[in-house]
């Protein structure tokens, strides 16, 4: 089950490596499978996801597409009810709306509406944009989209074991569609992959534990995981105070069970999501709680994501648009102190973007 | 700026299109400019040739690739230049930045990053012009990509159905990304979009600025009089890479060949005598329009919710 995590283990993988070898193993470990998306046969292989592989499995297995979004949706759809195992990608979320109606009328209810006669195992990869400009149509992260509708499996990868566990498990031996948000800041950054992690050890396709604490539970997806647990870092060192942070990773199909756990423990709960708050992931982590146990909480939830408008270009406004270092501490020790002049000194960082390798394409 | 001939003035717009790309070119490398860049060096005449016939009251709808028809169209520079600085007195505000440029006062009504978005948009803007009597026309931009796509082949067919006033305009530079036509089309894009019942018409010099307006002029012309649509493809040719400030040619997804037989015949590289009459001018104009931007402010905290709804 574990196999590419056990293959790799010990060493250090960028996001984008770990997917490149995600990609590979799909390939090699069934022949069946194919990979369909704008750009994956180029010299840039969809960010070095797919590169040379064309020329390794071949043009019928690594097909550069049309631009023509909806029916490849739909052509994945059709090649999966019929033997192939398609992976189909995006190089931002926002173009995948184009086969929206094919992801949302026909991919999520294929089996269900024909009474279990078919199913449709695919791996539909989707990249958010951030930074550097993305703007209005490059930067969204429509997760509550995707997870809104019963029938898709939806992930937001936020770890490269993530990526290693996740997908060998869904292109293998998982039977239903899968879209996996994948975030293009983590692309550069290295993680260490180790056999007794939490992520080797946990179930695929569910949330993970990443750090114990006793005084407020974050909980965080994709990139918001890694600064959640950067500013859990710094307040431990700066105010000892204990985060515990949970991986929501599998924003459709979350550990219920896992945050009513941690919010029974530290009766204080901070959702930090890469979207915006309204009808998402942190509207959500809202409801789980409230439905099955609010009176755990000790003091009101609090929810960071992207401020309510369309992401601007501007530096200066994207740098207001997104919660940083210093916002998400803030969030904490207010939540933890109970009082906006806590008297905790925050990190002076405006601008998440600059913490990680400035991201200046190639996009 | 005075001009002997049209060719003249022509030629002017071209150039100042080239020199605004490699100042941003410059420019880059200070990050001042951060944002993602579509340049249009190798496809200005093409712009140039268009917008020359067009009324300001006439509408053009782009796409991501949109700094040369932006000012083309008459948008202006200092604008320009701010909102791709992301300040405050940018065209859009710094809200949109180089792949989102508007400018309605001069007709430019928008540009989109998602290809074949804005293809509807100007089908729905000849809607309005028909069902308003307005006799203004509209220009629906578009690169050999969004061909690909299903909204264009609908688009298509609504302008036929409906008899709008509106000229299709494919910029083929036979490249979506990295992605040639041929890789992508299994089809003649004059052939099919004749199919739906539109003229069609074809362009090969899409370097040469009096020749795309010699041919557009002609269709503007077709429009304005029986209010039916029009279509034509230009030949073009995209010389940097497909977003950013460098050439790619030794990527090895293109031939070298073709594109050094392109700018061997691209006025803009080769008539020495008009460039040195009109650079110095024109510099001083763009000059004149980074400073604007520098000196302009950002945009504040409070500018970040207003236009949302
Ligand atoms: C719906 C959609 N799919 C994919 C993309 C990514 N993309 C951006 S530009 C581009 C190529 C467009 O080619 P073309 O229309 O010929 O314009 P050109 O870049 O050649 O000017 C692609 C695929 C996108 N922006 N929108
Ligand atoms: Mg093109």
């Amino acid at each position: 089950m574990n196999s590419l995590i056990d293959k790799f283990s010990g060493s250090v993988l960028s996001y984008r490596e770990a997917l490149f070898h995600a990609m590979d193993d799909a390939l090699s470990g069934n022949p069946k499978v194919i990979i369909m998306g704008q750009g994956v046969t180029d010299h840039k292989g969809l960010f070095g996801t797919t590169l040379n592989f064309s020329s390794k499995y071949g043009r019928d297995r690594v097909l550069d597409t049309p631009l023509a979004e909806e029916a490849l949706a739909g052509i994945a759809l059709g090649a999966s009810l019929n033997g192939l195992y398609p992976i189909n990608t995006h190089m931002r979320v926002d173009f995948s709306l184009c086969c929206m109606n094919q992801v949302v009328n026909l991919i999520a209810k294929y089996k269900y509406m024909s009474g279990g006669q078919f199913e449709c195992p695919m791996l539909i990869r989707m990249v958010i944009g951030r930074s550097w400009g993305q703007g209005a149509q490059h930067s969204q992260s429509l997760q509550s989209f995707f997870a809104h509708v019963p029938g898709l499996t939806v992930i937001m990868p936020s770890h490269s074991d993530s990526i290693l566990k996740d997908y060998h498990y869904i292109v293998h031996s998982y039977r239903a569609p899968v879209i996996s948000i994948e975030h293009r800041l983590l692309y550069d950054v290295k993680f260490n992959i180790e056999q007794n992690s939490v992520y080797s050890n946990d179930d695929p396709l569910s949330s993970h534990l990443v750090r114990n604490g006793n005084d407020v539970t974050i909980v965080a997806t994709s990139i918001m995981v890694l600064e959640a647990l950067r500013a859990a870092q710094y307040l431990s060192t700066n105010a000892g105070l204990e985060c515990e942070v949970i991986d929501l990773n599998c924003v459709s199909h979350p550990d219920k069970e896992m945050i009513m756990n941690s919010v029974e423990k530290t009766g204080r709960l901070i959702i930090a999501d890469t979207s915006w708050q309204a009808y998402g992931v942190c509207a959500e982590v809202c409801r789980i709680v409230c439905e099955k146990a609010p009176s755990l909480l000790k003091v009101p939830v609090l929810t960071l994501g992207m401020q309510p408008a369309t992401c601007p270009t501007a530096k200066t406004l994207e740098d207001y648009f997104y919660p940083n270092l210093q916002t998400l501490t803030g969030a904490i020790a207010r939540i933890v102190s109970g009082k906006t002049n806590h008297g905790i000194p925050l990190p002076d960082e405006h601008s998440m973007a600059d913490a990680y390798k400035k991201f200046r394409g190639p996009f | 700026m005075k001009f002997n001939d049209l060719y003249e003035e022509l030629f002017y717009k071209a150039l100042s299109i080239r020199l605004v790309e490699e100042k941003i070119i410059e420019l880059y490398p200070t990050d001042k400019i951060e944002s993602p860049v579509h340049l249009s060096i190798g496809q200005e005449a093409v712009a140039v040739g268009v917008c020359q016939e067009l009324r300001t009251t006439d509408l053009i709808f782009s796409n991501n690739r949109g700094h040369a028809y932006y000012l083309a169209k008459g948008g202006d520079l200092k604008e320009f230049f701010a909102e791709l600085y992301g300040k405050n007195t940018g065209c859009c505000r710094g809200k949109g930045g180089s792949m989102h440029l508007a400018a309605t006062d001069v007709g430019f009504m928008g540009a989109s990053a998602i290809v074949a978005s804005t293809i509807p948009h100007a089908v729905g803007a000849a809607l309005a012009a028909k069902k308003l009597n307005k006799n203004h026309i509209i220009t629906s931009v578009f690169g050999d990509g969004a061909v690909d796509e299903g909204v264009y082949h609908e688009a298509l067919n609504f302008a036929s159905l409906h008899k709008l006033p509106i000229i299709f305009v494919c910029e083929n530079n036979d490249l979506a990304v990295h992605s040639r036509t041929t890789e992508r089309q299994a089809f003649k894009i004059l052939d099919h979009a004749g199919n739906y019942g539109i003229p069609t018409h074809y362009c090969a010099e899409g370097y040469d600025f009096t020749e795309v307006y010699r041919v557009f002029s002609r269709l503007v012309s077709e429009v304005r009089t029986t209010r039916l649509p029009q279509y034509i493809e230009i030949k073009t040719c995209r010389y940097m890479e497909h977003v950013g400030v460098n050439e790619d040619y030794n990527a090895g997804y293109r031939s070298i060949k073709q594109i050094e037989s392109w700018k061997a015949k691209d006025p803009l590289m080769n008539q020495k005598a008009l460039i040195d009459k009109f650079k110095p001018s024109i510099l001083k104009e763009i000059e004149e329009a980074v400073m604007f931007a520098e000196d302009s402010s950002w945009p504040e905290l409070t500018d970040l919710l207003t236009d949302v709804i």
